[in-house]
């Protein structure tokens, strides 16, 4: 653990509302419009933590708990995270495990609270949440895989830390195939297009947003908070993978990588402003397509 | 070895107790005494050969095929341990379970039967010579029948019963035909010398091992052999159903690991074997229960899936004994003793649970229920623990046997050679934790969130001491064994070393997991008090769900639990099991078992057809039967004969 990885993971904490911000400005600019300003998202949180809460009659503790859990499990899961390039503040042998099994417990938190209001709109949400994330979550796995057989590492702090930079010369068709597939992958956990899209306005079309329908005031302020923390966790698995900084030094590391999650979500914007929304039907074909590129990945790491 | 024969005894006189006491109060006092003594008791030993203590043998030297010995080393004490805690749990909760039908059934009977299934399974894990072993198992096999059967009176319940106990003898047949193959000529059955034999022919160890796959794998309910399964889980009273599905089934499990142990290094190809129906019993296994409305059928076909984790850590375990990786071996039998112990805890209590909102709402179909966590709060926490810890969630004892198990494939990938292809079954594993997620999800939602639809989901209480007190001990087990990987995870590779018979001391980092998972706890549970004091000074306030409009919500308006899985179910197409069957104005859904529907009622009946056409030699004349016998006779002999070992 050092010091600048601490530093980092305080910053990353900070900085994670801007991204949906640049990721939305460079959508209005692309397509003509000059869009909300970059930091709207700190503004819309200062806004609903000071607003009351209204709670649905139907509800229990389960939805109250939502919220919570939902970003206290991505806070725990970012401190697997090797943010300097070097090492995270906390490791254990198979935290990779660890890493998916806070996503999923954040996930299963938020599809219950939305179950928990009884309304349709909400249970629809929820149903293609989970399975979107079920076709994502072996995508997920598959891309670890080839970050073990690339690394010989099973910690997320290895994998994405000092050996990476060592597997580069030896590996990096495979990294630019796992790169690639976490890049779609983000796409789909965080429910961009052409998974889900986040701007529109009617709720059967929608996924994340139609589950929290029922929040309001902190709560809701906590789950936007947490969208944009998860944004920027995957920014940071995309952004290690293709910048391994174990070589710079910490401050420079740290540098590079909030660079990196800046070109990330301007590269989103860019895909939400060229391509249309997939089918519904057809979003597990996305998700078995990034799992193949993972797959050729380990493929080519047999031997 | 002392301590568990006292405690099998007390088990066996608590049922006495409880089935033939004049007055049911003092019945019920004693039988609760008696029991709880007998598991205490058992558990004492097993703890201590899982710490690291070992325990004397028990010969009966004076006894046909060999001396029958009975004896407790780690891999025992672990199912040991299984047994006892679920037996108790499930005896208690059927103690209040089966209060109501008092003076209506044989109730005395099944509590004496349910603790003869509990010894009966405790004397097959301790048995260490075939024929004690094998009349266990029968005895088992035998007694659950008789509790699948409690409600004989429907027909559901008859065909449920014929069909697992057909399953069970074919799988007791193939048993008897195993030890055959293996003692040979040898008289001596016992598993020391068992194991002592010389190493076999490749063909014969073939043999050896093929059948101790399907014969245990039957018991497991691994598909394509887990036909039976979800019929008698469906069938049998709730709390006989959480005992088979958390430990009965698992004597195959058990089977499995003790014949590794016993015949030593398999040869690679039961190891792929054993992955492959792991994987395919996972993934089929929670797509099937994806289907099911009925819970304890849903429940059954997780046993299913999870039966399909432990194959792949046995798999995986086989798999490094085969090429010589001991660290993997190792991880992957310790796994697969852990993924036992914790499902076997949280099945139950997901079963228990589920017996009090069916007792309470008077149906096993989910889409009739509904709010019940309002009515029923205790109950419905203690099933969302046990939710949460089968999917595998942190800090939960399910995430702690998945992480063993995914250690020891991802430890396959980065050895070299054949092995390395074993660590692409993790992908499949994270696709069952990944649907396991969105069943449960669907299940905890349906019951117990929203708003009830049915009238008798409105009027459910929650249920009496006797039956929320089990599920949320069993539910206090599963945190503390999430919280404290560092307790259960050397014992459990204590278990994995014996069985993989390697001193291989693979570095887990328990003590960094622990950490975590208290972390992790502390950090909920801090943000929980922060929220009560944050929104408590501010006065939420209350109104009607947002319908996007609609003021009046009805409870026909929420997600039920088929349009819930529906898009996933679509996806896996004709794998899935369900029918939808419509008219102009109603539309219903019906999930059935592909295998059982599809393949093996189908060929039985083939077979019964065919079997019809031999009936012309069957006309009931006793000349021509004594022809036949005649025939037979002359036959026999003229083989001897012909063999050169007549008379």
């Amino acid at each position: 653990m050092t010091q600048e990885s601490l530093v980092a993971l305080a910053l990353l904490a900070v900085v994670a509302p801007a991204l949906p911000g640049i990721v939305v400005k460079t959508k209005s600019l692309l397509t003509g419009r000059r869009g909300p300003p970059v930091l709207q998202l700190y503004s819309d949180l200062w806004k609903l933590v000071r607003k009351g809460t209204v709670y649905s009659r139907t509800t229990t503790w389960v939805f109250r708990a939502g919220p919570l859990v939902a970003l206290v499990s991505l806070l725990v899961a970012a401190l697997f995270l090797p943010l300097d390039g070097r090492s995270a503040p906390a490791t254990f042998a198979g935290d990779v495990i660890a890493f998916a099994g806070l996503l999923a417990l954040g996930r299963f938190a938020l599809v219950l609270a939305g179950m928990d209001t009884g309304s349709s709109f909400e249970g629809m949400g929820a149903s293609r949440e989970v399975t979107i994330a079920s076709f994502a979550e072996p995508t997920l796995f598959l891309c670890f895989i080839a970050l073990v057989l690339a690394t010989g590492d099973l910690t997320l702090s290895g994998m994405l830390g000092t050996p990476l930079a060592a597997a580069w010369p030896r590996s990096g068709a495979t990294l630019c195939l796992v790169g690639t597939s976490l890049f779609v992958l983000l796409l789909a956990e965080n429910c961009r297009v052409p998974v889900d899209d986040p701007a529109t306005h009617l709720e059967l079309t929608m996924i994340h947003e139609v589950i929290v329908l029922d929040h309001s005031g902190p709560d809701l302020a906590l789950i936007l908070y947490g969208s944009a923390l998860k944004l920027a966790l995957f920014g940071v698995l995309v952004v290690s993978i293709f910048s391994p900084r174990a070589e710079l030094s910490g401050p420079v590391a740290v540098a590079v990588l909030f660079a990196g999650l800046g070109v990330v979500a301007v590269l989103v914007g860019v895909v939400e402003s060229v391509t249309a929304r997939l089918r519904l039907t057809r979003v597990p074909q996305l998700l078995v397509g990034a799992g193949a590129l993972a797959l050729f990945g380990i493929i080519l790491e047999l031997r | 070895m002392t301590l568990v024969a006292v405690s099998l005894c007390l088990i066996v006189l608590a049922g006495m107790a409880g089935g033939l006491s004049r007055q049911p109060a003092a019945g019920e006092m004693l039988f609760r005494v008696l029991l709880g003594a007998g598991c205490v008791t058992g558990a004492v030993p097993a703890v201590e050969v899982l710490a690291g203590g070992t325990v004397a043998e028990l010969r009966f030297v004076a006894a046909p095929f060999g001396a029958w010995v009975f004896g407790l080393d780690a891999l025992s004490a672990v199912f040991l341990l299984a047994i006892l805690i679920v037996g108790a749990a499930c005896a208690f909760y059927g103690l209040a379970y089966l209060a109501p039908e008092r003076g209506h059934r044989a109730v005395a009977a099944a509590h004496l039967l349910l603790t003869l299934l509990i010894t009966a399974l405790a004397l097959t894990v301790v048995a260490r010579a075939a024929v004690p072993f094998l009349i266990a198992w029968e005895v088992m096999a035998v007694v659950a029948y008789l509790l699948v059967v409690f409600e004989h009176e429907r027909p559901e319940v008859r065909r449920a019963g014929l069909i697992y106990l057909v399953a069970t003898h074919v799988g007791t047949l193939l048993l008897l035909a195993f030890f055959a193959t293996w003692a040979g000529a040898t008289g001596d059955l016992s598993f020391a010398a068992l194991a002592a034999h010389p190493p076999f022919s490749d063909a014969r160890s073939g043999i050896i091992l093929a059948l101790a796959l399907v014969a245990f794998g039957l018991k497991a309910g691994a598909v394509p052999f887990h036909i039976w399964l979800p019929e008698a889980h469906g069938a049998a009273p709730v709390h006989v159903s959480a005992l088979m599905s958390g430990v009965v089934i698992k004597m195959g499990v058990y089977g499995l690991m003790r014949t590794v142990l016993m015949f030593g290094a398999p040869p690679a190809w039961w190891g792929w074997l054993v992955l492959a129906i792991g994987a395919g019993s996972g993934v089929l296994g929670v797509v099937w229960a994806l289907a099911q409305h009925d819970i304890k059928r849903l429940l059954a076909f997780h046993s299913v899936e999870n039966i399909g984790i432990i194959l792949l850590g046995i798999g995986a375990g086989a798999l490094g004994l085969a090429y010589g990786h001991p660290v993997v071996a190792v991880l992957g039998f310790a796994g697969a003793a852990l993924h036992t112990l914790n499902h076997a805890v949280f099945k139950s209590l997901l079963f228990l649970s589920a017996g009090s909102v069916t007792h309470a709402t008077g149906t096993r179909d989910i889409d009739r229920m509904g709010g019940l966590a309002r009515r029923m709060p205790a109950t419905a926490a203690a099933f969302l623990v046990g939710a949460a810890a089968i999917v595998g969630l942190p800090p939960l004892n399910g995430f702690v046997s998945e992480w063993v198990i995914y250690q020891a494939l991802l430890r396959g990938g980065s050895a070299r050679g054949a092995m390395q292809l074993a660590v692409l079954t993790a992908v499949p594993l994270s696709l069952m934790g990944a649907l396991a997620l969105a069943c449960f999800a669907k299940v905890v939602g349906v019951i117990y969130l929203g708003t009830p639809r049915d009238e008798g989901a409105a009027a459910a209480r929650e249920s009496g001491r006797g039956m929320i007190l089990p599920p949320v001990g069993l539910a206090a087990l599963c945190v503390a064994i999430g919280l404290l990987p560092v307790a259960v995870v050397p014992p459990a590779l204590r278990v994995g070393g014996l069985v993989a018979g390697s001193g291989a001391e693979p570095e887990v980092s328990a003590v960094t997991a622990t950490v975590f998972a208290l972390a992790l706890a502390a950090s909920l549970l801090g943000a929980w008090l922060w929220h009560r004091v944050y929104t408590g000074r501010r006065r939420p306030l209350e109104a009607v769900t947002w319908g996007c409009g609609f003021a009046t919500p009805t409870p026909r308006m929420a997600y039920t639990a088929s349009s819930f899985a529906a898009p996933l179910l679509a996806t896996f197409g004709s794998f899935a099991g369900t029918r939808a069957d419509h008219t102009a104005s109603s539309f219903a859904t019906h999930a059935f078992d592909p295998v059982l529907d599809r393949v093996m009622i189908p060929m039985w009946r083939g077979v019964s057809a065919a079997a019809s056409r031999l009936r012309p030699i069957q006309r009931g004349g006793l000349s021509r039967y004594l022809l036949y016998i005649a025939t037979a006779v002359i036959a026999v002999l003229l083989y001897l004969l012909a063999a050169g070992r007549g008379p």
